[in-house]
């Protein structure tokens, strides 16, 4: 299943609203079959702040771990954000290489 | 040609307070109107109220220091009006040469720190709800300030020791707080931190009596003691 983060609006900052988007990805994540990836795609997003991806990712990296697939981006702040987000969880993404 | 002059109404208007601060600020001098001849009523030039609105650190300086009034255009209520600024100003930075890619890394760090504003004080703002958010893209600044609890206060609902300002500022800017802790401030400022070090952003940042400067090139990361004792934060961002 391929989601798209710009689905939550292209300027990604406060940590409220990621926990919001968390919680409203559920029920979409529960019909993902277990055996099946979840890529994340960001492109369209021109901002994604650490709140935001901390309240987003950081839980659902520890719901799929492996099974949580990053596409490349080209964006600074997504790439940033990544990296620190790589070291508050103390662990990396899988991210897809590009083709 | 004789220039127009606004009313103290439409002054008022396009400052965004009200005429009793007008009538205020002529009196001590902040911001002096003009008299016609013999007349008693106030009139501002144009070109004077834009000057007079375009010194942001003045304005944010003196309103966490000293709780004083400022042109309503720069106030965010609530953390979805500064959303909303935030993202008018990301469409103006995008369209600016040499921004193209940069952009992204500006608006994330003034929109990690005017987050974190909300973040922290929801509910608990000791007095004024809300921040300042002031930029102009042609002198490349950006100012935000809140008048909320500040860093050391904040951070102490976690790390109860800490001694002072400086040392809650440093940890804020340096530290991974837990991630099950219920104070996350750390993570964002932390990348704050990161990207001002590596690319051409310059950043002063003040909480309590702690200011960091990160300016030019070769930029360090230090905390030292201010001679002010603020109330909240206070961030300018140069670019």
């Amino acid at each position: 299943m391929k989601l798209q983060i710009e689905k939550f609006g292209k300027t990604l900052i406060s940590r409220e609203l990621g926990r919001e988007a968390f919680k409203a990805f559920q029920p979409t994540l529960r019909d993902l079959p277990k055996n099946e990836d979840l890529e994340i795609d960001f492109s369209g997003v021109l901002t994604l702040s650490p709140s935001w991806a901390d309240e987003f990712l950081s839980p659902l990296f520890d719901q799929l771990d492996d099974k949580l697939i990053i596409l490349p981006s080209d964006n600074l702040s997504v790439r940033a954000t990544l990296k620190i987000l790589e070291e508050v969880n103390k662990r990396p993404f899988k991210i897809r290489p590009q083709s | 040609m004789e220039e127009k002059l606004l009313t103290i109404g439409q002054a008022a208007e396009y400052l965004g307070v009200s005429l009793n601060t007008l009538r205020r600020w002529d009196e001590s001098g902040k911001l002096v109107a003009i008299k016609k001849e013999g007349g008693t009523h106030r009139y501002y030039r144009e070109d004077d109220l834009e000057i007079f609105s375009s010194d942001l650190t003045r304005f944010a300086t003196e309103w966490i220091r000293n709780g004083v009034e400022f042109p309503g255009t720069f106030y965010c209520q609530t953390s979805s009006i500064f959303n909303a600024k935030l993202t008018k100003m990301q469409s103006a930075l995008m369209q600016k040469p040499g921004f193209e890619e940069l952009y992204s890394l500006i608006v994330l760090i003034a929109g990690e720190i005017g987050d974190n504003s909300f973040a922290h004080n929801l509910g608990k703002w000791p007095d004024t709800a809300g921040i300042f958010f002031g930029y102009d893209l042609e002198k490349r600044i950006i100012v935000l300030a809140d008048r909320g609890l500040g860093i050391l206060e904040t951070l102490r609902q976690v790390r109860p020791k800490l001694p002072n300002h400086v040392e809650a500022v440093k940890v804020a800017f340096t530290e991974f707080v837990s991630g099950r802790a219920p104070e996350k401030r750390g993570n964002g400022l932390k990348l704050v931190r990161e990207v001002v070090t590596d690319q051409p952003i310059d950043l002063f940042f003040i909480s309590g009596d702690a200011e960091v400067r990160m300016k030019g090139q070769n930029k360090v990361f230090r905390v030292t003691r201010g001679q002010h004792i603020v109330r909240g934060c206070l961030a300018k961002i140069e670019f």
